[in-house]
């Protein structure tokens, strides 16, 4: 972290992203290695670049930018997207 | 103390627990540490963070992440604030906040950027302003298991003044030679100052880090204008990407 | 479920404002938050272009000096983000949804919804009925200047009776569908609709 303060939103590291993801993973996969449908390339969950943490996770490869997995929590749901995503490894 | 794994945690749901503020401790003049007390808590691993959680009397209610600063060792853990200016929480956690007060945190979360002496080293730290705080529950997790790893720390701060636990880090690298520290002051340096006076650059890095075939652990935590120019400088240093671990929070801090 | 405990001394930024001006749930800021859901695009004018589209077919498209020659209209109005900060009276200059239609010679719109695409592959959706009347346009000055690319610059949608998430930044097409389709955030939990006086923030609100 140490202060995602001041209500601008610039790009972060998935690993700020934890908690959201802990909610719907149950387990912390911060440190799964994801692998990007677009381009291949594999990199740490909580290395991936992070967007919109105000609205939830929009998480980006590294290398093409594409988006790798998507998340929100409502007061409702929890939901997941993850077509830009190949593969997951615990 | 655990190695360092997730898979062997039980996968628990997080759940907000009440947090009861023991101690504050002022840090300097922006910046406080919070010493706080949760009932069931489990012990984290030195970089981890906590979800906090505050509720006004009206019922609205804000939420923020902090590092965790304290070692697992500690009894009680600590984060560290920096009041940001026109933010909305750090001035009521480093102004308003008194010892004896109460708010929810979440945690501890995150596995990725995470530390402990089984990881070995050499560790190679780069803090700019409160990014410090994950970085020094590496240092004091080190330090309060005795463990010699070698270990340096380049810590860019706008002045002296802002330097946070200096005297504790001061006293460290008094007692243990395997650990060194750079302090770079960029914006206000006091009399026959020697250190260095700018901004993180490639030389800095070359002179504080070790090199990449020491195949150190590298972890980089500042405002992400800072992280990310020091992880493309790591790059160009012909450090492995892998090797680098960074944690950003926005535009805000040193 | 338990409340949580309120914590002594703590108060939202939430300040004194008119009754009836801010919507459940919002507070005013002065700043401009800056949200987005991937790297700010930098677009040169001169490679922009803007388009209308119906199916396969382009009904009507801009360059970026075709596009500044149309009718321009100014308004002043409040802006609110589901993330709870509204911004009021601000004020955007630009061409209004009414003056593109009239532009390719329609005298309506000939679907009821539009898919809003930008740069970034984002994209939101909007019933026609919310864009006419001057309801919406698409806005190339904030307070009088060029929109800085962070703010969606050089053109975003305004359609500032929704919820903010719809004002899609850095728009290039406007796609007329027969029927509703989810953009981005409404396939994730968002509301389809959202209006900020019925606090329609997700769906299931």
């Amino acid at each position: 972290m140490t202060g995602t303060e001041n209500g601008s939103d610039v790009v972060l590291d998935g690993n700020a992203a934890a908690g959201l993801l802990q909610e719907i993973f149950v387990s912390d996969i911060t440190s799964a290695q994801i692998q990007c449908a677009a381009c291949g390339s594999v990199a740490a969950v909580g290395s991936l670049r992070l967007y919109a943490i105000q609205m939830g996770a929009v998480l980006r490869c590294r290398h093409c930018e594409g988006i790798v997995m998507r998340a929100v929590h409502t007061p409702h749901d929890r939901w997941l997207e993850m077509t830009g995503t190949r593969s997951l490894r615990f | 103390m655990r190695a360092i794994e997730t898979a062997a945690t039980p996968a628990r749901p997080l759940q907000w627990q009440q947090a009861h503020v023991v101690e504050i401790v002022v840090e300097t003049s922006r910046v406080k540490s919070l010493l706080l007390r949760v009932a069931s808590w489990q012990r984290h691993l030195p970089g981890q963070h906590v979800d906090i959680r505050l509720t006004a009397e009206d019922g609205y209610q804000a939420q923020r992440s902090y590092s965790i600063a304290s070692p697992p060792e500690d009894e009680l853990f600590a984060l560290t604030v920096e009041r940001v200016e026109n933010g909305e929480v750090s001035p009521y956690l480093v102004g308003d906040l008194r010892a004896g007060d109460r708010f929810e945190v979440r945690g501890p979360i995150g596995g990725y950027f995470v530390w402990t002496v089984e990881a070995g080293g050499p560790l190679c730290l780069i803090a700019g302003g409160s990014g410090i705080a994950p970085l020094m529950a590496m240092l004091r997790h080190r330090d309060r298991r005795k463990v010699h790893i070698p270990a340096s720390l380049l810590y860019s701060s706008r002045s002296l003044d802002d330097v946070i636990y200096r005297n504790e880090l001061d006293t460290m690298t008094r007692c243990d030679t395997n650990l060194r520290v750079v302090y770079t002051l960029t914006r206000k340096q006091p009399e026959g100052w020697l250190g260095p006076r700018r901004r993180i650059d490639k030389a800095l890095l070359a002179e504080a880090c070790y090199s990449p075939d020491q195949n150190p652990k590298i972890f980089v935590c500042g405002p992400t204008s800072l992280v990310e120019e020091v992880a493309r400088m790591l790059v160009e240093l012909e450090h492995e990407p892998q090797t680098i671990k960074t944690e950003r929070f926005g535009p805000s801090g040193a | 479920m338990s409340k949580s405990p309120i914590s002594r001394g703590f108060k939202s930024r939430r300040q004194e404002t008119p009754k009836g001006r801010l919507p459940p749930g919002q507070y005013v800021t002065t700043d401009f938050p800056v949200l987005s859901a991937g790297p700010t695009p930098q677009i040169k004018v001169e490679n922009w272009t803007f388009a209308l589209e119906l199916g396969e077919a382009i009904v009507g498209e801009w360059n970026w000096a075709e596009f500044e020659a149309l009718p321009q209209a100014t308004i002043k109005t409040d802006i609110h983000c589901v993330t709870k900060w509204s911004k009021l009276d601000t004020t955007w200059q630009g061409v209004t949804f009414d003056n593109l239609l009239k532009a390719v010679g329609l005298a309506g719109p000939p679907a009821p919804y539009i898919m809003v695409h930008c740069d970034g592959a984002y994209t939101t959706n909007v019933p026609v009925a919310d864009l006419i009347d001057g309801q919406g346009m698409i806005a190339t000055r904030y307070e009088g200047l060029p929109i800085l690319p962070v703010h969606g610059g050089p053109a975003r949608l305004l359609v500032p009776h929704l919820y903010f998430w719809k004002s899609g930044k850095w728009v290039r097409r406007l796609r007329f569908m027969e029927k509703d389709e989810r953009g981005f955030w409404e396939s994730l939990g968002y509301h389809n609709y959202g209006d900020p006086w019925k606090e329609q923030r997700y769906e299931g609100d």
